[in-house]
């Protein structure tokens, strides 16, 4: 990496990092989380995105190129052979079930019935195994079979496939482009994981008036697992947050979020900061009435995305001082407007919920895919005007926090033990612990492969 | 307030199906029984539109009705059934698969007395003019969850234009993308910011 190029990814990552902090820093960062933007600003149909890694890059690429102000870059998560290999129901793709053009969109159904709690709660891994994730995943479905097994080790090729994809991004757009990413590593709020992909959002919901006590241990039983999944997933040198969408909490009344929403969840954003870690949430639809819990977290570690539903100017007045915001600039003014509405839109952001710092320009969470260039323009060009703190503070890269035992969090549950498999082997020959090493970070890798699809 | 409507109002749930147990087996007139459920439903809509209930409980309040009607609809008859509020075609636009919002809808206007034609997700423009040419429905609802939805909600407003039937129906759009901003865009005529915004507005079109 040339000294150049270093020197901006430090910039870059000392001004987000800062902001997040609520440290001083010289300009607002722009840095939405996902760029839905720059994945097709290229002329890329949204199925190239996900089904041709190299094309992607070129989108970033021109991306970083033609919007050098913007300070992190980070937009598909998807990659289609992974998907295509297991069969997987709860998404439809751009290309495959949808028109080329069209984004990727969620399949909710009651994927688990509302009498199945106990075996969630009894055993969760073992409940997504045997019950779970075979009505989710189309190949698992047809377990025993010879194509089952196939389609198994396809996906597992797929999964390593994608992390050496990833692995090259974060690499080429930090060491040739200077470029950071906004977050790594993703997990559910507990309860979400349960409405989102389980029983589904109108399953959950009535479960939280019809049986509460469950609703309850199941999202108790869901910490753990969120918690191990974060951490596999999250960036090692802990210099990124990690993600969290939010999806039912709005939908809850404040004593039912209270209640079923936020203890959960509290838990393993808890666990993953004793680890070292910032958390990046996006607050999706109006958060209102619930954002202010977030004051309860330890300062400067939860970035809460606000979304084009919420209101930023009140976001600011409720979390100042104790959490940094981004969002505020509407979906359907980057969409629909003019650039001349969009500066305005921009300016008074800058300067009203800029004011002091612990602010990030973005959209909703995200860039929209329809966002016109010169709108886009327009609004970084009013940020680099308006959204000036000190030029004097350069902000530096924090030092990567030590990694010490954190209480909270729990030995994962792995599907197969090593004492399991160690009274399988019998009598060890040679060194336990070189094959137990070996043995229980594949199971791990695994424990991660297959809850990720809670996601 | 009857003690149905009060119970529906509460969420109580088992309460209410035992009432309306009750009533059926003392006699009672099923559209007597609806109405009261309707008023349960109105309030349940009230206290949702003064902040006092979230989307959870009028979700759970549809789930109670849903399960009431099942039993009472049979027991209508044809004269009693063809009685509506109203005529309302609802469909979640070209390109957007998402319901949730669209159901709760749905459900309430069902709640409500309205005859609804619910077209699902994915819905073309020309299946949307289909539907208001059959039915004849005064109100049409669109829905959507992502924001690339804003031409395709204009281009259902334009087709209905072209069809000649847009001074006889009411265009309404809903969902998490749409603002003010989005219904001038699309040329719609109200922008429904919650199901019982949308609600409301079947009622006074038809009022």
């Amino acid at each position: 990496m040339s000294d150049g190029v270093k020197q901006l990814f430090e910039e870059r990552l000392g001004r987000y990092q800062a902001a997040i902090a609520l440290e001083p820093h010289d300009r607002i960062p722009i840095a939405t989380g996902t760029n839905y933007f720059a994945e097709i600003y290229s002329g890329n149909t949204k199925q190239e995105t996900i089904y041709d890694p190299e094309k992607w890059l070129q989108a970033e690429i021109k991306f970083c190129q033609d919007f050098p102000e913007v300070d992190v870059l980070r937009d598909n998560r998807i990659y289609g052979p992974l998907f295509d290999a297991l069969d997987v129901k709860t998404y439809k793709l751009p290309g495959r079930d949808l028109p080329p053009n069209t984004q990727f969109q969620f399949v909710e159904q009651e994927y688990m019935k509302a009498d199945e709690y106990s075996a969630l709660i009894d055993d969760p891994s073992g409940f997504l195994m045997e019950v779970w994730l075979p009505r989710i995943l189309g190949e698992l479905a047809r377990r025993g079979t010879g194509r089952s097994y196939v389609a198994m080790l396809k996906a597992g090729m797929a999964q390593m496939m994608l992390g050496g994809i990833m692995r090259n991004r974060g690499m080429v757009l930090e060491q040739q482009y200077g470029m950071p990413q906004p977050m790594s590593g993703f997990f559910l709020a507990p309860f979400d994981a349960l409405a989102d992909s389980m029983r589904g959002m109108t399953g959950a919901l009535l479960d939280v008036f019809r049986q509460p006590d469950k609703v309850l241990a199941a999202c108790d039983a869901l910490v753990q697992e969120m918690a191990h999944v974060a951490l596999s997933t999250a960036d090692p040198l802990k210099r990124y947050p990690i993600f969290v969408p939010t999806h039912k909490a709005i939908f809850m009344s404040p004593e039912q979020f209270d209640k079923f929403y936020w203890p959960s969840f509290k838990k393993v954003m808890n666990i993953l900061i004793e680890s070292g870690y910032t958390i990046r949430a996006y607050l999706e639809g109006d958060w209102r009435k619930y954002w202010g819990h977030m004051r309860e977290m330890p300062k400067g570690k939860v970035l809460c995305d606000i979304d084009t539903q919420g209101d930023i100017f009140q976001a600011k007045k409720d979390l100042e001082g104790y959490q940094c915001i981004a969002g505020g600039v509407q979906d359907s003014m980057l969409i629909l407007g003019t650039p001349d509405q969009v500066r305005e839109h921009v300016r008074e952001l800058c300067q009203r919920v800029g004011k002091g710092g612990g602010y990030i320009v973005s959209a909703g969470c995200s860039f929209p895919y329809d966002t016109k260039p010169e709108n886009f323009r327009a609004m970084i060009d009013v940020v680099t005007e308006y959204g000036r703190h000190d030029a004097g503070v350069k902000a530096k890269p924090k030092p990567t926090p030590p990694a010490g035992r954190v209480e909270a969090l729990e030995p994962r549950r792995l599907f197969t033990p090593w004492e399991v498999k160690k009274t399988e082997l019998g009598q060890i020959m040679g060194d336990e612990n070189l094959i137990m090493k070996n043995w229980e970070q594949l199971e791990a890798m695994a424990h991660t492969f297959m809850w990720q699809w809670t996601l | 307030m009857g003690s149905l409507a009060q119970a529906l109002t509460d969420l109580e749930e088992q309460k209410v199906y035992e009432l309306v147990e009750q009533k059926i087996s003392e006699g009672e007139g099923v559209l007597k029984i609806i109405s009261e459920l309707n008023e349960g439903m109105v309030n349940v809509g009230e206290r949702f539109s003064s902040g006092e209930y979230f989307i959870s409980q009028l979700i759970f309040s549809a789930e109670i009705l849903k399960h009431v009607m099942t039993k009472l609809e049979p027991l209508l008859s044809k004269v009693e059934a063809g009685q509506t509020s109203g005529k309302v075609v609802i469909g979640t636009v070209k390109g957007d698969i998402h319901d949730i919002g669209k159901n709760i809808v749905t459900t309430l206007l069902n709640g409500s007395g309205f005859d609804v034609t619910d077209l699902g997700v994915d819905v073309p423009s020309e299946k949307f003019v289909e539907a208001l040419k059959e039915t004849g429905a005064k109100v049409l609802g669109l829905s959507a969850l992502l924001n690339f939805t804003y031409p395709e909600m204009k281009s259902v407003v334009d087709e209905v234009e072209r069809a000649g039937l847009r001074d006889q129906v009411k265009i309404v759009i809903g969902g998490a993308p749409c603002n003010e901003q989005v219904r001038e865009f699309t040329g719609a005529d109200f922008y429904a910011k919650d199901a019982i915004a949308g609600v409301n507005y079947c009622k006074e079109v038809y009022q």
